[in-house]
């Protein structure tokens, strides 16, 4: 499973592994909309993905947003490895990830 | 769904796009044959090319995709006029398509024989290419777009804005890859356009929201630029313009001129420039054929509902049954348009087997396509492909002379095959007609004498000696004469087009040619007809033969002296009598009515007792039993459950006709037009 979701005291973590792409996009968005339920803050680690597809940004970008409105912590837990930068940075992504 | 059967979908969707490609580039290929100079038809060929290659790789087709580079590099030298097209490059790049074919069938798979075969006709191509070693194979869907076509000096600034599709992940592109490839090029800086994507909750994950704009530094031309998209064309929104066009510190003089050029030889920006295409599905055709028959059962029920309505007098009820019927109306022609289909596809294909057939006959033939968009109803086309190959092979093996033969008799030496379609009334007409020796009637009939099929004194006209060669056996006895021998694959041709409710016309002038004619009913399903009564029985009429419907009085017969002729409005127009042509033998009424139609025989009156009314009209088969009955073209239930016969005006006039003919000069043993007068009584009396 590419996409799982921990729930800890305070914060609620969603751990992204190999590749992430349409075929578990879906998914992803479940676990974001209920990641982002309980209120507090939300981290999306990223360190195990191999590949991280269009699906998977907008998904990403969209929960920042939703974040952003109600007031909620949305950070990256941990460092982005490089592929996954270049293909931030090739899809012209200058935002992101989010700080 | 689980990814491997995204994949799996995927890769089904590839191989029908492909195959769809493949056709396409078969027939550019054919068409390059006769105009080897003709550059765009070279880039559309590189352009097939390159999106075979480039969508192959993105599903896992590897071997097909190196492959097909080789084949592409070829034709990028071609591009850049650097090789010659000749009509081996041609043969070879047909030969490597049936590869490709072939490679798409077995999803992407060879065996090893097929691969020895494969690595054949790279050797020749690189031999033809002059490039010595095998090329580097690039497999990767990222792979740049050579192009020396471009001006390498010269670097300019392209705006590029690329929105993908809501379907353009569905299909399994990868629009990361499509950047990167362009990357490639030159020097790209990308803005990722995120405005559209909506909240959270609102997002189609399967859905692209995000929209680039780019600059790209490059050397490369705007065809290169667009080849990166060339196979997600249709599913997104894309321009690509020269920045110095639109930004105003644009070089002055030669290098504006120069970009407005560009700007019109190749209009960059394309607004989904397929909007059908980026909005239609693929639906089996099974599924199709099933919608059309629950709208035929759907028409017939609604028949019955509008007798009802009739019989019960209750204005609620009718107006239901008006409603009913103006939506079943609605719903029929929209189900019959969705199956019509331009007979292009079908034509094409042809190209390749006259190009084929005539290098293993040597002779030169030229094959004429007209008429191509005409469009005819997908199970007419599907039947198509076999009469119309038997009439071609025929023609390119009986009809064409060879190329010495020709040119002793006086004619071109290169032969043409005309292909045609166009409509007529409810009807197609499909024609192929050659310019080669023609049929020797007179050999013909010789042959059919012999073969007990008419007797030697009988007078038949050209036509009937002609439809001689459609009858089954006739065409496999030894050649007629050398100078004819039409026929072989012929009673194949009659009887799947009798299958299809169509006939066939042969004319022939020894000589000059021969003109084969097949009219077939543009649909199989559900037409507008009238519907009429004489006596008890009922028959339909089709609507797009009628013309209008006037009255006949006993005084008007008297006029006419008791001949079968109308005066209307002041022209002559002959009719036959249904009553008598059925030989329904009760008295006739005070006044008739006459359904005057066009038919191929000219305009002809058909006198029924009244005129009903309109009927959407559902075809239902006679059956084996009625086949030889050629004037009538099926049989409709009407809504009290009763049967009425479908007429076909031509074929009612041609027999009619025929049989005044043969009652004046005496009738041939066994005329392949059969003995009409039994049958009339089988079929006259229900």
């Amino acid at each position: 499973m590419p996409v799982v979701l921990d729930e800890s005291d305070g914060f609620s973590l969603i751990r992204l592994q190999g590749e992430v792409d349409i075929a578990s996009a879906a998914e992803l968005k479940s676990l974001l909309l209920k990641a982002l339920a309980p209120g507090g803050e939300l981290r999306v680690n990223l360190q195990e993905a191999t590949e991280l597809d269009i699906t998977a940004m907008q998904l990403l970008i969209a929960t920042e947003r939703e974040a952003v409105k109600s007031g909620l912590r949305f950070r990256l837990d941990g460092p982005v490895p490089d592929n996954i930068s270049v293909a931030m940075v090739d899809a012209g992504f200058r935002k992101f990830p989010v700080p | 769904m689980s990814s491997a059967s995204i994949i799996d979908r995927h890769k089904q969707a590839f191989q029908e796009e492909a195959r769809e490609i493949l056709v396409e580039l078969e027939s550019s290929l054919l068409e390059l044959n006769e105009r080897p100079d003709d550059s765009e038809l070279v880039g559309k060929v590189f352009r097939s090319m390159h999106t075979i290659k480039g969508s192959g790789a993105m599903f896992g087709f590897d071997e097909l995709a190196a492959f097909t580079h080789h084949l592409e590099t070829a034709f990028d030298e071609v591009r850049n006029g650097r090789l010659k097209v000749s009509s081996e490059l041609v043969d070879l790049s047909l030969a490597a398509l049936d590869r490709i074919k072939a490679m798409v069938d077995e999803l992407g798979g060879q065996s090893p024989a097929d691969s020895y075969v494969s690595a054949g006709i790279l050797s020749k191509l690189r031999e033809l290419t002059g490039s010595g070693s095998a090329p580097s194979a690039p497999v990767s869907a990222s792979t740049p777009v050579p192009d020396a076509s471009a001006d390498r000096n010269t670097t300019r600034d392209w705006l590029i804005h690329f929105a993908p599709g809501p379907d353009l992940l569905r299909t399994g592109t990868n629009p990361l890859l499509l950047l990167r490839e362009l990357k490639q090029l030159g020097n790209l800086q990308v803005t990722a356009s995120m405005a559209a994507i909506p909240p959270l909750s609102e997002i189609d994950p399967e859905r692209c929201y995000v929209g680039w704009d780019m600059i790209l530094t490059t050397a490369a031309p705007c065809d290169a630029i667009r080849d990166v998209f060339i196979f997600v064309e249709d599913c997104c929104k894309l321009s690509v313009e020269l920045a110095a066009v639109q930004l105003s510190s644009a070089p002055a003089g030669g290098a504006t001129q120069k970009s407005w050029e560009d700007q019109r030889t190749n209009p960059g920006r394309r607004e989904y420039n397929k909007p059908d295409n980026a909005s239609s599905i693929r639906v089996p055709a099974a599924k199709l054929d099933q919608f059309v028959n629950l709208v035929g059962e759907l028409v017939t029920v609604q028949a019955r509902l509008v007798e009802i309505a009739a019989q019960r007098d209750d204005p609620e009820v009718t107006s239901i049954s008006e409603e009913v019927e103006r939506l079943t109306a609605a719903l029929r022609e929209n189900s019959m348009s969705i199956r019509l289909l331009p007979i292009r596809g079908t034509f094409e294909r042809f190209r390749r087997l006259v190009h084929d057939l005539a290098r293993d006959l040597h002779k030169n033939v030229d094959l004429t396509i007209e008429g191509a968009d005409t469009e005819l109803d997908k199970t007419v086309i599907d039947q198509l492909n076999d009469p119309l190959m038997h009439l071609i092979r025929n023609s390119m093996d009986h009809g064409i002379e060879s190329p010495e033969a020709r040119i002793a008799a006086g004619k071109n030496e290169t032969a043409t095959i005309h292909l045609s379609a166009r409509h007529s009334g409810a009807n197609v007409l499909i024609g192929v007609t050659d310019d080669g020796r023609g049929i020797d009637a007179a050999a013909v009939h010789e042959r059919a004498v012999q073969n007990g099929l008419v007797s030697a004194e009988a007078q038949l006209t050209e036509a009937e000696i002609f439809s001689f060669i459609l009858m089954p056996g006739f065409s496999t006895a030894k050649q007629v004469t050398d100078v004819s021998g039409r026929g072989v694959g012929m009673d194949v041709v009659h009887q799947r087009v009798e299958a299809l409710r169509g006939t066939i016309d042969i004319a022939s002038k020894p000589g000059a040619g021969t003109s084969i004619t097949l009219r077939l009913p543009l649909t199989l399903a559900i037409i507008d007809g009238l519907l009429v009564r004489v006596d008890q029985a009922h028959y339909v009429l089709p609507l797009a033969n009628t013309l209008e419907c006037i009255e006949l009085t006993r005084q008007d017969i008297e006029k006419a002296n008791g001949k079968h002729v109308a005066n209307v409005r002041g022209e002559i127009v002959p009719y036959i009598r249904l009553r008598e042509f059925f030989d329904i033998e009760t008295e006739r009424p005070e006044r008739e009515q006459i359904m005057i139609a066009e038919t191929e025989d000219g305009r002809y009156g058909f006198v029924v007792d009244e005129v009903l009314g309109d009927h959407q009209t559902v075809i239902k088969s006679l059956g084996r039993f009625y086949r030889q009955v050629q004037f009538v073209s099926g049989a409709t239930i009407l809504g009290n459950g009763s049967v009425a016969l479908i007429i076909d005006p031509h074929r009612l006039v041609q027999e009619v006709i025929k049989g005044t003919a043969r009652s004046a000069r005496g009738r041939p043993v066994s005329a392949p037009g059969k003995s009409r007068a039994k049958e009339e009584r089988t079929v006259g009396s229900p």
